[in-house]
């Protein structure tokens, strides 16, 4: 292999009933980058994330995460994935949240360093119910991180966020980035679409351009990235 | 599989019990109200029964005895002669009476004492007083203590002799638990997968098996203590006739615990909301309700029912209970073995198709 591939994925069809989720869809994401998945709201961004982890079988093509052919449960130890809904315990408190998610993965030690990461370490007593949607969103993304995966899928972690929280959150990415860890992130906000250092555009199931932000301006023939996606996109529709 | 792992779903799942009251409160608080209410219902408007007292003995101990048995307030006791006594019975003027036969005083020297007891046997709940009642008056009529107590013991109508809530005392000691178990586990998983922290744990490390267990420990150490609550309050408190092992009662109680949890994380596969999961309760429990020789005998039941009884795994844990709590039965009774057996194979089974229906994949 000439360069090595954090996910790779092939030809990649998904079917649910009659509607066509994933199109053949393939993408690269280089190990140590941040690859933004953008697309409006039923592109497919979930079902492509859920088919690299291994939770969507794809009817065609194939997925191989940090050089392994998935399905791979042995492999999942190297992935974080923190889910579109803020998926916790809401009866646990913070920390009970991100300690069964580090026991789960092995990995305790990791639980005050992830709950520093996303500012939670003063509420780590509080139970999920009672805090926030910034905070619920942040414990989720600590219990995604709490085991130091190379490779964190996250599914659109900055909506309902406010602009501080949002810029804390690209910071922080930027951080782990920097670290080594791979990240794929997908977004139907453009504007975080600069924050990236490679963008897929996603719509009807299929990748519609790849590249650096640079790229897909110069592509499209135009210096405003939304408006490079409108046009990509051909009919402009989006929801 | 790793230990570690299968204990941190364990821990996690008691840590979330312990800021759920109200679940913790079905759980412990409803068995309770359940059977004290049965209890009532039962055994609360019960009066003292009429005995009838027959002393033909030579000897001076019949006439103690019939003396003690006068005073007992368990019965309200009165002299008749023995041979009216069947008649008595029959007309309802006595529930029971004693005879205390020609050679009585004879035989207590001999080491026996062998009271006749003749029991109308249709009518609940007058059987243990009469026995009480009778055992008492030997007592404080103070025989030595090498004299073998043997009352020869007859019903005029088949009965077991026993009321209503020993008969089905140990039936609803297990079905309580097996109950209250299951609405619990099913829904639990459930919301697993609803709040979406499944998906996170099958984009983990976790075997499916590891996360079937870890369930199955976390839910069987909050059964195992339910059911030795509900089986301290029928024995201590409502006095739930056992003639049984305490530890083998509990034992069969632990299996059907396992058995609901197993049902209820595999059943939760097959429901997606939280209302769905609920409409499974009536359509498993009130089958086994009936036709698991609760309230009426499989034996008088249409054939084709019996079939069905026949492979509800309640039939067999029913059955056990009873034959451990009323007949004394223990592990060495081929019958017990196989009540034991059929529920722990259940357990076995359920534990498999939980594991073999839990999908990694999403679609
Ligand atoms: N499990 C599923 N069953 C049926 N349809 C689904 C399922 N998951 C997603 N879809 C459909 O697939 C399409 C893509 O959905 P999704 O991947 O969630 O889009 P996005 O995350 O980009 O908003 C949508 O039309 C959605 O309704
Ligand atoms: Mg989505």
């Amino acid at each position: 292999m000439a360069e090595s591939f954090a996910v790779d994925v092939q030809g990649v069809q998904k079917k649910f009933g009659s509607l066509q989720a994933l199109d053949g869809v393939t993408l690269r994401v280089r190990s140590g980058e941040i690859y933004g998945l953008l697309g409006p709201n039923g592109a497919g961004k979930t079902t492509l994330i859920r088919s690299i982890v291994g939770l969507v079988a794809p009817d065609a093509g194939t997925v191989s995460v940090l050089g392994l052919r998935m399905p791979n449960v042995e492999n999942l130890r190297n992935v974080g994935y923190m889910t579109q809904q803020a998926a916790l315990y809401p009866g646990l408190s913070v920390e009970e949240n991100v300690q069964f998610f580090a026991a789960v993965n092995g990995a305790e030690s990791g639980v005050t360093d992830a709950l520093k990461l996303v500012e939670l370490d003063q509420r780590r007593k509080s139970v999920v119910t009672t805090l926030s949607g910034g905070m619920r969103q942040r414990c989720s993304l600590a219990c995604a991180i709490v085991h130091r995966p190379k490779l964190l899928l996250l599914d659109e972690p900055t909506v309902g966020l406010d602009p501080q929280l949002r810029v804390r959150f690209w910071d922080s990415f930027r951080e782990m980035a920097d670290g080594g860890t791979t990240i794929v992130v997908s977004s139907h906000v453009m504007d975080e679409a600069e924050r990236c250092q490679r963008l897929g555009l996603v719509q009807y199931g299929k990748l519609l351009a790849e590249g650096s932000p640079d790229e897909i301006r110069s592509l499209a023939g135009t210096n405003n990235l939304e408006e490079a996606f409108l046009r990509l996109a051909g009919t402009g529709a989006e929801s | 599989m790793s230990g570690h792992r299968i204990g941190a779903i364990t821990r996690r799942l008691l840590q979330q019990f312990r800021r759920d009251r109200r679940t913790l409160a079905l759980l412990f608080v409803a068995p309770i109200v359940i059977l004290a209410l049965l209890g009532y219902m039962i055994r609360g408007s019960s009066s003292t029964p009429s005995v009838g007292i027959a002393n033909e003995d030579q000897g001076p101990l019949g006439a103690t005895l019939a003396s003690a048995l006068e005073r007992s307030s368990l019965i309200s006791a009165s002299t008749i002669q023995a041979s009216e006594g069947d008649s008595r019975l029959k007309d309802g003027s006595l529930v029971a009476y004693i005879v205390f036969p020609a050679d009585f005083s004879q035989r207590a020297q001999s080491g026996t004492i062998a009271p006749e007891v003749h029991l109308e046997g249709s009518q609940p709940g007058t059987s243990v007083p009469v026995l009480q009642a009778l055992q008492q008056a030997f007592a404080s009529s103070g025989p030595a203590a090498a004299v073998h107590f043997q009352p020869q013991i007859q019903y005029l109508y088949g009965g077991q002799g026993l009321d209503r809530l020993d008969y089905f005392g140990a039936a609803f000691i297990g079905l309580i638990v097996f109950f209250l178990v299951f609405v619990i586990t099913i829904v639990a998983f459930l919301n697993e997968r609803s709040q979406g922290t499944l998906e996170r744990l099958m984009a983990s490390p976790l075997r499916r098996g590891e996360i079937v267990i870890g369930y199955m420990i976390g839910f069987t150490v909050l059964a195992l203590v339910q059911s030795a609550e509900v089986l301290l309050f029928a024995l201590a408190v409502l006095k739930v006739y056992n003639q049984g092992n305490v530890i083998l009662i509990f034992g069969l109680e632990a299996l059907m615990a396992l058995a609901a949890v197993n049902l209820g994380i595999f059943l939760s596969m097959f429901a997606r909301t939280e209302f769905q999961a609920v409409q499974f309760i009536p359509l498993v429990v009130v089958p086994q309700f009936l036709l698991s020789g609760i309230l009426f005998p499989v034996s008088t039941e249409p054939k084709p029912l019996q079939v069905i009884s026949d492979v509800l795994p309640l039939t067999y844990a029913v059955n056990g209970l009873r034959d451990v709590m009323i007949k004394g039965a223990d592990l060495t009774w081929s019958s017990l073995q196989l009540d034991a057996g059929v529920v722990a194979a259940y357990c076995v089974l359920l534990i498999v198709a939980g594991v073999a229906t839990l999908r990694r994949r999403i679609a």
